[in-house]
């Protein structure tokens, strides 16, 4: 049954490994970026009440960087597919209707290659880039002191949420895909979903700093699990049971969605008119 | 003059064909507003659990965020298509038309697109300003107004020459658009007040890549007086007249390397 998607698991695989040389490039972009965040937070703490061992919202400033660091790398292994792009360019030069006829179903096929690019970054970027910081921060005391068998419970539970994570994200990347079958506007959608993404995950900034009602709200949304859930998980700032809510609310999203998007692509692809392809 | 009527010629033919996908348009405003307003909603967080950032009040930080947009958009408006020069037309073989017409190319680039997404950023920079301008204190000076007025104009003029420079260099290397990308990024850091960086990086963003210079510096001038606007002033026009010579220079230097790629 699922043997045939094989290929498209393979073919995400190899392709990120193709493109390797942008990706370091856009390493190179991101430490720019982080570099700039950390300044932001050091200040932020030099500026509080309590100057630099305060502890704001219940993130202490060296907790603050590593979060920051994490997520960063948690955000460049879990997110890089092009599916809502692939989706435009199908619908574009009409190829969609080559795979509306074949027996193959097409979110199968983004599924499938989504967990082909996660497995290439995991292995080639993931494994390096988490232990390099782990230790670096762990050693530097931005860490909390790790006993061992707990901590490998948390690492098992945040490679899990890590998992949820992306094939949330392609989940969500595929529903905005479905949307260009309206709008044909697909740099402006993907750009909405990034967006959207990175302020409701707790990307720019965790969700504890969202004023009271809202963050209520924001936590029971799927988006909190797609970065802030995880890394938190990882900095062992959730216990154990909490961090088992947080993988099973992220699992519960993925059906709630994945069927969403089913009744979506049914109306959808209605829509569609193959021009040539 | 026969270039002024050369490039409304040009830019009118590009809206033309711009104006075949108004819903594209407004989703992509829509979104860009959006972005913006994420961004801004996470600095107000943060500064809700603070009195103040390095002395900066949320008035003035989002001073400093408006004032920003200004220069970025004016940019935005023009010089648009350098990003495709960096990212694909060098590669795609897609430039050799540009050599076989009398004009310059640097000239038909600029004319090719006319990018009004960036009135939308314009709009937004100045709404923010005249919300938090209403929040300040501050004697406003006359000099302090004329050093934010050129600190945008040739502050453009500055993220533009950087724009062609690294552009130019995909005429020797075929793609230089992450190279471009990484310099043009180094805008984000500008949103914030020089304060709030290690020396370095201060020195960083006023002599290198000199987005504190024309961004940071006259909001500071406004703010707080710290520096002689006139020498600023004098200073952003220097610095832009030198990156725009030497941006041009490095455009025509690598243009003569153009191969074309054939495909």
């Amino acid at each position: 049954m699922l043997k045939k998607y094989k290929p498209f698991l393979r073919a995400g695989a190899i392709d990120t490994m193709a493109y390797r040389f942008n990706i370091l490039i856009w390493a190179g972009i991101t430490v720019c970026e982080v570099a700039c965040l950390v300044f932001l937070w050091l200040a932020v703490y030099r500026s509080s009440e309590g100057g630099m061992d305060a502890a704001i919202h219940g993130f202490s400033y060296r907790e603050m960087i590593a979060y920051v660091v994490l997520t960063t790398i948690f955000n460049f292994v879990t997110y890089n597919n092009d599916t809502v792009w692939n989706i435009n360019t199908d619908i574009k030069k009409g190829t969609v209707g080559n795979y509306l006829i074949k027996p193959i179903s097409y979110r199968g096929k983004f599924a499938a290659t989504s967990l082909g690019n996660l497995l290439t970054m995991t292995l080639m970027f993931g494994i390096p880039f988490y232990t390099a910081a782990l230790v670096t921060l762990g050693s530097l005391g931005f860490l909390p002191d790790l006993s061992f068998p707990t901590f490998f419970a948390h690492l098992g539970l945040f490679l899990l949420a890590g998992l949820c994570a992306s094939l949330l994200n392609d989940t969500i990347s595929y529903i905005f895909g479905v949307l260009c079958f309206y709008t044909s506007s697909g740099w402006g959608l993907n750009s909405l979903k990034v967006t959207l993404i990175s302020f409701l995950s707790g990307t720019l900034l965790p969700l504890a700093f969202f004023p009271a009602g809202l963050r209520e709200i924001v936590n029971r949304l799927p988006f909190a699990g797609m970065s802030q859930n995880p890394i938190l998980i990882l900095m062992m700032k959730y216990d154990l049971a909490q961090s088992i809510r947080c993988v099973a609310l992220t699992a519960a999203w993925i059906v709630v969605l994945e069927l969403f998007a089913k009744l979506l692509f049914s109306h959808a692809v209605r829509k569609v008119t193959v021009q040539g392809g | 003059m026969r270039y002024v009527h050369l490039y409304f010629t040009c830019i009118k033919r590009s809206m033309i064909s711009r104006l075949e996908y108004k819903k594209d348009t407004i989703v992509a405003l829509f979104s860009f507003f959006f972005s913006n307003l994420c961004s801004l909603a996470a600095v107000y967080f943060i500064l809700q659990s603070i009195p103040a950032l390095a002395g900066y009040s949320l008035a003035e930080l989002g001073f400093f965020y408006g004032f920003s947009m200004l220069p970025i958009s004016l940019d935005h408006l023009f010089s648009d298509e350098f990003w495709l020069v960096a990212y694909r037309r060098v590669k795609d073989g897609d430039m050799d038309m540009h050599f076989l017409r009398p004009v310059p190319v640097i000239f038909q680039v600029f004319a090719e697109t006319f990018q009004p997404e960036g009135f939308g950023e314009m709009i937004l920079g100045v709404a923010l300003i005249t919300v938090c301008a209403f929040h300040l204190t501050v004697t406003v000076t006359f000099g302090a107004i004329a050093v934010l007025i050129i600190g945008a104009v040739f502050g453009a003029v500055i993220i533009t020459s950087l724009k062609v420079a690294m552009a130019a260099l995909a005429f020797i290397f075929k793609r230089s658009g992450p190279l471009l990308q990484i310099i043009y990024n180094f805008s984000s850091y500008a949103k914030y007040p020089l304060a709030i960086y290690p020396f370095l990086i201060r020195t960083l963003l006023i002599f290198v890549l000199p987005f504190g210079l024309f961004i940071s510096l006259p909001v500071d001038t406004l703010l707080t007086g710290a520096h002689d606007p006139w020498l600023l002033s004098f200073a952003i026009i220097g610095v832009a007249a030198v990156f725009f010579a030497l941006a041009v220079r490095i455009w025509t230097l690598c243009e003569r390397r153009y191969e074309s790629t054939g495909s």
